[in-house]
């Protein structure tokens, strides 16, 4: 692939940093006290991508592909911490977190790598697994938290099915539903909507490296459908592991107070 | 006259905090048997271990003489059913309630479930929001009574109701126990009490510290 993007330089990128203080100064002015978080967000987020952009090169000139794969890996444990703490206190989150991104991973990166829908090398595998894990833990979290939220809710309609001689994952189902419903709706709004509200990020990468737009819809659709289905099998898995968890051996509904 | 239920020496904590302690009695089958006391004595908590809603920290309960942990919690559920305080409405029309547990309940059956606990002129198809407390509490009873149980647990089952909503729910009660079924339940409204049980245990901090009919109790008077 020939690169005809114009990368700009690092006082290209000392220019837009003048945007920044610019905007702050503008808060300023305006006294609506985000100077701070504005100016720190923008430091915050130059470390990172600095940090991020040195290990990458590294990482592609020196890991292979079982560097990368260690990489993803990486990204699936961390994953489960970011997606366990938006359900505080239900019942093992993190082992069902890293369970469900891990499922949805692999089954969906593993695929593509199999059918080589995309080429088995760090410098796709890295950022393309990215791309995956985050969808995937962006659904598992919103799975769980519905999930815990509605069980600290609905307890009283619960326990009433369990009354009647349910068990605890068909007293549990039709929230279950709703909880996986919720969680995907994002996804979905994104991917029905795509290419009209804004070019999505790997079309608009490639388009800037220099491929033509129709090349580069075809690596987006695949990209969407990765992520769709990334995002839908996690969150189906989180969900089933998450209601096991609710209810103990003698299906009786844990108590646990939901943090969000 | 038989044992419904058994404790012996049933203790129970949550948070370090012992609700009951100690109890030992029994509870008779086919008659109403009203649990009383004053707030945070343990009625509910005693309620829901019957069903196997909470378990005890020492100690165990029967069911016409076996352990309740020893008989398929599905099956103790089924048998006995538990109502709780306020009704909560789980489908959106009255048949859909009655079929929850149950989904091959025919419209005869549930014209035959409604007129057990008084509700039979109600339309099958009427929403279930737009029943009144009494009428949904009533409701609730009828979708209990769909599994077919032996015991039916009441928590409070008039608190939330006006007068004469509860009084209608009252005579449901009494109505149930005369077919056979043995009532449970928990209420603070000493009046009703009177009215409605056979029996009457008094629990106090945790402890049973009186039984018998209501005219015996103390607690009552």
């Amino acid at each position: 692939m020939n690169t005809t993007a114009q990368i700009p330089q690092w006082t290209g990128v000392a220019a837009s940093l003048l945007l920044v203080v610019l905007a702050a100064a503008l808060v300023v002015y305006q006294r609506l006290g985000v100077a701070r978080d504005l100016l720190w967000a923008a430091a915050r987020a130059f470390v990172q991508l600095l940090a991020v952009g040195a290990l990458l090169t590294i990482l592609f000139a020196h890991a292979g592909l079982w560097g990368s794969a260690l990489w993803v890996i990486g990204m699936v444990v961390l994953s489960g911490f970011v997606a366990a703490g938006r359900a505080k206190g239900l019942p093992r989150a993190r082992v069902a977190a890293w369970i469900a991104v891990g499922l949805g991973t692999a089954a969906t990166l593993g695929l593509l790598l199999l059918l080589r829908v995309i080429k088995a090398e760090p410098i796709v595998v890295v950022p393309v697994g990215g791309m995956v894990v985050s969808a995937a833990m962006s659904a598992t979290a919103l799975t769980m938290r519905a999930i815990a939220r509605t069980a600290t809710e609905q307890r009283a309609a619960i326990e009433a099915r369990l009354s009647l001689g349910m068990s605890g994952v068909d007293a549990f189902s039709p929230y279950l539903r709703e909880g996986v419903r919720t969680a995907l709706i994002p996804a979905i709004d994104t991917t029905k909507v795509v290419g009209l509200i804004a070019l999505p990020g790997a079309m608009t990468g490639l388009i800037l490296a220099g491929v033509s737009p129709f090349d580069a819809i075809r690596y987006q659709i695949v990209v969407m459908y990765m992520l769709l289905a990334a995002a839908a099998l996690s969150s189906v898995v989180v969900a089933r592991l998450t209601t096991s968890a609710l209810f103990d051996s003698a299906d009786r509904l844990v108590r646990f107070t939901h943090q969000s | 006259m038989s044992e419904a239920f058994s404790f012996d020496a049933v203790v129970f904590e949550r948070d370090g905090r012992r609700i009951l302690d100690g109890l030992s009695d029994h509870i008779h089958a086919g008659v109403v048997t009203a649990i009383i006391g004053d707030s945070g004595a343990g009625k509910s908590t005693l309620l829901r271990l019957l069903n196997r809603l909470e378990e005890p920290t020492q100690g165990f309960i029967s069911f016409h003489d076996d352990r309740i942990d020893s008989i398929d919690v599905h099956q103790l559920r089924r048998k006995v059913s538990l109502v709780g305080q306020r009704p909560v409405m789980l489908a959106q029309t009255v048949l859909g309630e009655l079929r929850i547990a149950d989904p091959e309940v025919t419209p005869d059956r549930a014209h035959e479930l409604l007129a057990r606990v008084a509700l039979g002129e109600f339309e099958l198809e009427r929403k279930t929001l737009t029943l009144s407390g009494g009428e949904q509490q009533r409701l609730a009873l009828a979708r209990a009574l769909t599994v077919e149980p032996e015991v039916l647990l009441l928590d409070e089952p008039t608190s939330s109701l006006d007068d004469s909503s509860a009084t209608a729910v009252d005579q449901v009660i009494r109505d149930l126990a005369a077919s056979g079924l043995t009532v449970v339940l928990v209420s603070h409204d000493l009046d009703r009490v009177q009215g409605v049980a056979d029996f009457v245990l008094v629990l106090d901090h945790g402890r049973l510290v009186e039984r018998g009919s209501p005219g015996q109790v103390r607690y009552l008077s």
